[in-house]
């Protein structure tokens, strides 16, 4: 009787639970899964937006044009230059940041908050911000010109290829290393004290603690600061978007998702666009996964 | 112990000047935006830059809201970034609570598969399926409405991590008793379960506010005529134009990131809170 009864109550808990997560299924498969499914449909027609034509089955045809257009491995090459140029430097100083407030007694709250301000900005504010001071008659050349000690040198912030890849990096670096630098703080606060302490009494100076006991145990902290950042800067578009708007050239920030953009609103090309969009979406799986294994292949860390 | 003090001092001074300088480094671009935009265009482009204002010309503010074109447009698009980011929280709140609780606290055959593909949608890129959504978008005739704003933001993967994780801890003797009591399961949702989030939602909510604050991608797309327009899209056009000067452009920044800085300053907890809810899931 009362097995009977235990399972009904288990049988209405589990109606109730199909009923809490429900709206959400549904919502993911309108609004995330029928997408990527739509975009992987999609890339396999030549498709032009605002075209009454049906679209025509062209196979890999939009795949195989990319692959053979130069535009768009610029684009691939701006990305990863911009990928690089960001998440490796944030892993390294958001952790160097992490380390050196943690290691302070006080104020650790004070310095959180100034570093992680320019996180809580609109990237469109941030852009913009930014695009007064590469102006010419910036700041940033008037701090080049007094660090280098030149004088009224222009650095040619957002003109010289090299120079605007730069500039986007150093936006993407200022407003998210606050970022990251939180992240970092959780991951050093939940490091037992007493392991530090015992490497102090080995003999451990602050360099070694640091070197042979903190980084170690934070990697599972690292593996995902690196992943986080990465997709992030993998997906960058505002800070692109708004300085090509703005005048600065296109070609050495135009990243995918840019081009992504332009393909499909401006030159119409739905079925192209999508192939990219399939593109993108693989090259982050495929880092994610790539992340994933070198984390694992370490063997797991354990300290509690 | 004292030796290793008297040795480090050198360092302390070292790291504590390192660490001040960074902070300042690090708000320099925000002092730059809110004292530029009380100067006038020729002192912002003095060399070196003056850092503080003559008296406030509050000209630049006055430009920023009339516009290049005198149209006044932009308190209409500070209007519909409150509309969007509110709704969109509110939205995201509730529908993560409900599936995070039922997640949580019911056990039905299927539950994991289910939590595995939500958490799946984490790794689909909003930018990667944009196109798409706009298509779908275009096809339900939303395009330039705030229900096309609004409707692929209503909840995500990471609200519903967060409230699962939060509602996980909950103690069952409390549902049972209300169950016994003869409440209703829907009654328990509103009457215990969500008055007993306070954390998590405020948390939750402030950093959908804040990111829907910052969207430009999807109303790019789907906002066509001035009157849908967000904060952002009036941002990237005013600072496109030719004639925009200099210091109306830091106005319209800074009153862009006000109404955001204000929520930082005051709740900055759930900041941080949030930021670091990632790292504290492995531990």
């Amino acid at each position: 009787m009362n097995r009977i009864l235990n399972r009904g109550i288990e049988h209405k808990k589990a109606r109730w639970g199909w009923f809490f997560v429900l709206p959400s299924l549904v919502f993911f498969s309108i609004f995330s899964f029928y997408p990527i499914i739509n975009a992987f449909y999609t890339s396999l027609f030549r498709k032009r937006l605002l075209s009454l034509r049906p679209p025509t089955f062209v196979g890999l045809d939009n795949y195989e044009y990319l692959l053979k257009s130069p535009d768009f491995w610029n684009s691939i090459k701006a990305t990863f230059i911009f990928t690089l140029g960001t998440f490796i430097p944030i892993v390294i100083c958001s952790l160097l940041l992490a380390a050196f407030i943690m290691s302070r007694k006080r104020f650790q709250k004070l310095f959180q908050m100034a570093f992680y301000s320019p996180a809580v900005l609109s990237s469109v504010v941030a852009a913009t911000i930014w695009l007064l001071i590469f102006d010419p008659r910036g700041l940033a050349n008037q701090g080049m010109n007094f660090l280098l000690g030149t004088v009224g040198t222009d650095y040619k912030w957002l003109a010289s290829a090299n120079m605007v890849r730069f500039s986007t990096i150093l936006v993407y670096f200022w407003k998210y290393i606050g970022y990251f630098t939180i992240i970092y703080i959780t991951g050093l606060a939940s490091i037992p004290q007493s392991l530090h302490e015992a490497a102090r009494i080995d003999g451990a100076n602050g360099w070694k603690d640091f070197w042979y006991i903190t980084i170690p145990l934070l990697k599972p902290t690292t593996v995902l600061v690196s992943i986080m950042s990465m997709l992030q800067c993998l997906k960058t578009f505002s800070t692109q978007y708004l300085f090509t708007q703005s005048g600065a050239p296109l070609e050495p920030i135009n990243v995918i998702t840019l081009n992504i953009y332009n393909t499909a609103i401006r030159d119409h090309n739905i079925g192209r666009a999508s192939s990219m969009s399939v593109i993108l979406f693989v090259i982050m799986l495929f880092f994610t996964w790539v992340q994933f294994r070198a984390s694992r292949s370490g063997g797991e860390v354990d300290y509690m | 112990m004292k030796l290793i003090r008297g040795q480090s001092l050198f360092v302390d001074i070292l790291i504590w000047g390192f660490l001040i300088l960074t902070a300042l480094l690090i708000l320099a671009p925000i002092i730059f935006m809110f004292t530029a935009s009380l100067m006038p265009a020729r002192d912002i482009v003095k060399m070196p830059y003056p850092w503080i204002p003559q008296g406030l010309y509050l000209n630049n503010y006055e430009q920023a809201v009339r516009g290049n074109d005198g149209s006044y447009i932009f308190p209409r698009n500070i209007l519909n970034s409150f509309i969007v980011a509110g709704l969109v929280s509110v939205t995201t709140v509730l529908i993560s609570a409900l599936t995070g609780y039922g997640l949580a606290k019911f056990p039905f055959r299927g539950r994991n598969l289910v939590f595995l593909i939500i958490m799946a949608t984490m790794m689909i890129p909003f930018e990667a399926i944009m196109i798409p959504l706009y298509l779908v978008a275009t096809s339900l005739r939303i395009q330039n409405t705030y229900t096309g704003l609004i409707l692929p933001f209503l909840t995500n993967a990471f609200g519903i991590f967060l409230m699962r994780q939060y509602l996980i801890t909950f103690p069952d003797e409390i549902l049972d008793a209300a169950r016994i009591d003869g409440s209703g399961e829907l009654s328990i949702f509103w009457r215990i379960i969500l008055p007993n989030s306070a954390p998590a939602i405020a948390t939750l909510s402030i950093l959908t506010f804040r990111s829907q604050w910052d969207n430009l991608l999807w109303p790019l797309l789907i906002a066509q005529s001035e009157e849908m327009k967000t904060i952002p899209l009036y941002i990237v056009k005013f600072a496109a134009e030719k004639h925009t000067d200099e210091g109306a452009m830091m106005a319209a920044a800074a009153i862009a990131s006000i109404p955001i800085l204000i929520l930082f300053l005051t709740l900055s907890k759930y900041f941080v809170s949030g930021a670091s809810l990632y790292s504290s899931r492995k531990g």
